[in-house]
């Protein structure tokens, strides 16, 4: 029977992939100013993180524990309760996605699966906004913008993420896993 | 299911998300914005009453800037908010000493500020377009230079005579 809980060596995994979120996020620039260009980092840490663990709450455990440390750290825009629970969205995004697609080393699945995730981080975000009464986007257009950025970033990020886990299995590094575990 | 199925509906709920997001965001734009303004302007007051509106059109003629914020190093790009107030005040109405205050009723937060302060070139203060389309006034100076400090959600500006 597959075993349904996590061991402490998987949620130590677990917790790294969820640092090196936040480091990614604080640490890697590109000069593309369009929103939602992180997600190129991010989203393939979260996918290579839920290939890794491959258990249903693994990429949730992610975005929960690196919500928890970008909110004590002060990250973002919008206050920690913001940063926490679009973090947290992310991962329980991309667990969701994956559920549906499977397999996160597949170069269709996982480009598929982490926009959802990276969607459902705009998503909390724009309810957040609406529910304090932010005011109409002075640009028009600039939700869409910022919407179109979420997908493509988080495409380009889960392709990232599903090409890093094709190079770690190639490199035996599942196999060495499996000894661990 | 087979895996091609499974694609498309992956496809299917994201485009359904998507849309979902940007039509009820249409809506919420009418719903928002006072009957006299256009959807997203910023409503410019002089001693309380009010004297003109800062839209996207007024974006053409204005110089698009920018700097590194010193917090995250991430770079802030707008328009700066005296060449906003100058477009729509007369030199007259903004002295040395005419106070300045850009508000975020959604979110509670205001900056006060002097035209001296504003004129500065060195200050930076300008507006910087957020990740879903509202102006947030960041700035160089030391009371404006963090992201607490910031005004994300500007929804109004108050000019006052000294």
């Amino acid at each position: 029977m597959k075993e349904r809980t996590f061991s402490t060596f998987e949620l130590i995994l677990l917790a790294l992939f969820a640092a090196l979120v936040v480091v990614a996020k604080i640490a890697l620039r590109t000069p593309i100013q369009m929103p939602g260009h992180t997600g190129l980092f991010w989203m393939a840490v979260v996918v290579v993180g839920a290939g890794v663990v491959p258990k249903l709450g693994a990429a949730s455990l992610i975005g929960l524990t690196s919500g928890i440390l970008a909110g004590f750290l002060g990250m973002g825009d919008f206050g920690a309760l913001n940063t926490f629970l679009s973090y947290t969205a992310v991962g329980v995004g991309t667990d969701l996605a994956l559920l549906l697609l499977r397999d996160p080393e597949n170069l269709i699945a996982a480009p598929l699966a982490a926009p959802l995730g990276h969607t459902a981080k705009f998503l909390v975000k724009w309810v957040l906004s609406a529910a304090t009464g932010a005011p109409a986007g002075f640009v028009a257009l600039g939700l869409a913008r910022a919407l179109i950025g979420y997908v493509v970033f988080g495409a380009l990020g889960g392709l990232l993420g599903a090409l890093t886990l094709r190079g770690l299995r190639a490199a035996g590094f599942f196999a060495y896993l499996s000894e661990k575990r | 299911m087979n895996q091609n199925k499974r694609i498309l509906l992956a496809v299917l709920i994201l485009v359904l998300v998507g849309g979902a997001i940007l039509g009820l965001e249409v809506l919420r734009r009418q719903r928002v914005t006072p009957a006299d303004l256009k959807p997203g302007s910023i409503p410019i007051y002089v001693d309380g009453e009010m004297e003109a509106a800062f839209t996207p059109e007024d974006l053409a003629s204005l110089k698009e800037v920018s700097f590194q914020d010193a917090e995250e190093g991430k770079s802030q790009t707008g328009w700066m908010l005296q060449d906003v107030l100058r477009v729509h005040l007369s030199e007259d109405t903004l002295t040395p000493e005419t106070s300045i205050t850009v508000i975020s009723t959604s979110r509670e937060k205001s900056a006060d500020l002097t035209w001296n302060e504003v004129e500065d070139a060195e200050n930076m203060v300008m507006f910087d377009v957020s990740g879903r389309g509202t102006l947030k006034l960041v700035s160089k100076m030391e009371k404006l230079d963090t992201r607490d400090e910031w005004v994300q959600d500007t929804d109004r500006i108050e000019v006052a005579s000294p």
